[in-house]
């Protein structure tokens, strides 16, 4: 059973055939070769495909494509700043060695950036609320937290 | 991959049109329970039937409170006047899983899946909520301990479906308490335990608990209750409560933990949240 569905990707409209039993980690990553997003566990577990749907983050893994008819999606691939900068949390998550092998990192991002796109001046209990559902087998976490406040920081200007 | 056919209709009366040319198939609300169940081939259903756009309505206050059952959990939480009168719940439902997990995940489906561990389905518990379960033949309302049956099993029955949850607002002298007992934060609970009371002074009038994963259903503790009943509320009765908790539940040993701890740590957390809501800790 073939669809097609229109959404917002990364701020510029879309429209894709998606089979029925497709969930969106699947279109973003097959029909629309937006390959940032990882599949870690497939079950909502790990986060690794964290993407930003109508500002809230969400397990692409989890979510039916065809729900995503008529809403706006962020993707990893939408960070990047004028002239293929990197963005401020990704420069962040750079600096601070947030990352390592960085399978993680796409979804970490995320969910660092649906955090501070609603709390700007997370506590650092906020930040680990935040991303608990993000898991990393490298860092230990810890310079994932520093990442997540030296962005705010900066965002903070 | 798991191949299925997947409708959203717009209305009930689509939805039941559907429901009935395709019987077997499953209804869908957030899917965090059910898409994980499909990859995990422990369901195999050629057909899901969306409730998203269904247009069930949202929350409701007013003399009683009505939420809807496709009120997701971050909805429940971040709701201006839900968590004020009933700050129990919210601190319930922002113990499920994760960010992710909860912007998507509904209250109706946290019920329906018919976890032992069902977070909302604890303090929704002592709270006395009733649910609305409608079909194609019309409605019916039961009390929130009469919908499970057991292990994922619950009365829906007849292509029903959970429409909503009713509550009526506590009384002012109402404290109440939600902990739970996890590995790590983002865990399904090894126990949970939910208690309600109302207290006259130092007598109690009324009385709720509820305990989580260690029976085949979320269990009121019913002979607790009982025993608090126009009670005063000492440390002998705080034993004896404990006693009658662990011998009123039936923890099995799992994955994610063993009876004999599930037991130890239902009779510490009934203490623990009796001791905070008296004010002795």
């Amino acid at each position: 059973m073939k669809k097609q569905i229109n959404f917002v990707l990364n701020g510029s409209e879309v429209a894709v055939d998606v089979e029925a039993h497709q969930r969106l980690i699947d279109v973003l990553r097959g029909s629309l070769g937006h390959t940032g997003t990882k599949e870690g566990c497939g079950e909502g577990e790990c986060g690794a495909c964290t993407v930003i749907v109508d500002g809230r983050a969400v397990n692409s893994c989890l979510y039916p494509a065809l729900e995503a008819e008529g809403r706006s999606i962020t993707t990893i691939e939408g960070l990047r700043s004028i002239d293929n900068q990197l963005s401020v949390i990704q420069q962040a998550f750079v600096e601070q060695g947030g990352i390592q092998c960085g399978f993680c990192t796409p979804g970490m991002i995320m969910s660092t950036k649906a955090l501070l796109d609603q709390n700007p001046d997370p506590t650092e209990e906020e930040i680990r609320d935040a991303l608990v559902g993000n898991l990393c087998r490298c860092t230990g976490y810890v310079q994932i937290i520093e990442s997540v406040k030296s962005a705010a920081q900066k965002l903070k200007g | 991959m798991n191949h299925f056919d997947y409708f959203k209709p717009q209305s009930l009366e689509e939805l039941w049109d559907l429901e009935k040319k395709f019987p077997g198939a499953k209804y869908i609300a957030g899917g965090t329970d059910l898409m994980v169940k499909i990859k995990n081939r422990s369901i195999k259903p050629q057909t899901l039937i969306s409730l998203r756009s269904v247009g069930l309505p949202g929350i409701d206050i007013g003399e009683k409170v009505r939420i809807g059952a496709m009120t997701t959990i971050t909805d429940l939480i971040e709701h201006p006047e839900l968590g004020r009168i009933f700050p129990v719940l919210a601190q319930a439902a922002k113990r499920i899983g994760s960010p992710q997990i909860r912007n998507v995940g509904t209250v109706g489906g946290n019920l329906c899946n018919c976890s032992p561990c069902a977070d909302t389905a604890l303090a929704l518990l002592i709270l006395d909520a009733r649910v609305v379960l409608r079909s194609s033949r019309g409605s019916r309302e039961i009390a929130l301990e009469e919908f499970f049956i057991g292990p994922g099993v619950s009365c829906l029955s007849g292509g029903e479906l959970m429409t909503g949850i009713l509550l009526d607002k506590p009384a002012s002298n109402a404290r109440a308490i939600f902990m739970k007992k996890g590995r790590v934060k983002m865990d399904l609970a090894v126990t949970s335990v939910g208690v309600l009371l109302e207290m006259e002074g130092d007598i109690c009038k009324k009385a709720r608990l509820a305990v989580g994963s260690v029976a085949p259903v979320p269990l009121r503790l019913k002979k607790v209750e009982e025993l608090f009943e126009n009670a005063v509320i000492p440390k002998e009765i705080i034993q004896e409560a404990q006693k009658i908790a662990v011998n009123s539940i039936s923890p099995i040993t799992d994955i994610r933990s063993t009876a004999e701890y599930r037991r130890e740590i239902v009779s510490v957390y009934v203490k623990r949240a009796l001791e905070k809501l008296l004010g002795n800790e």
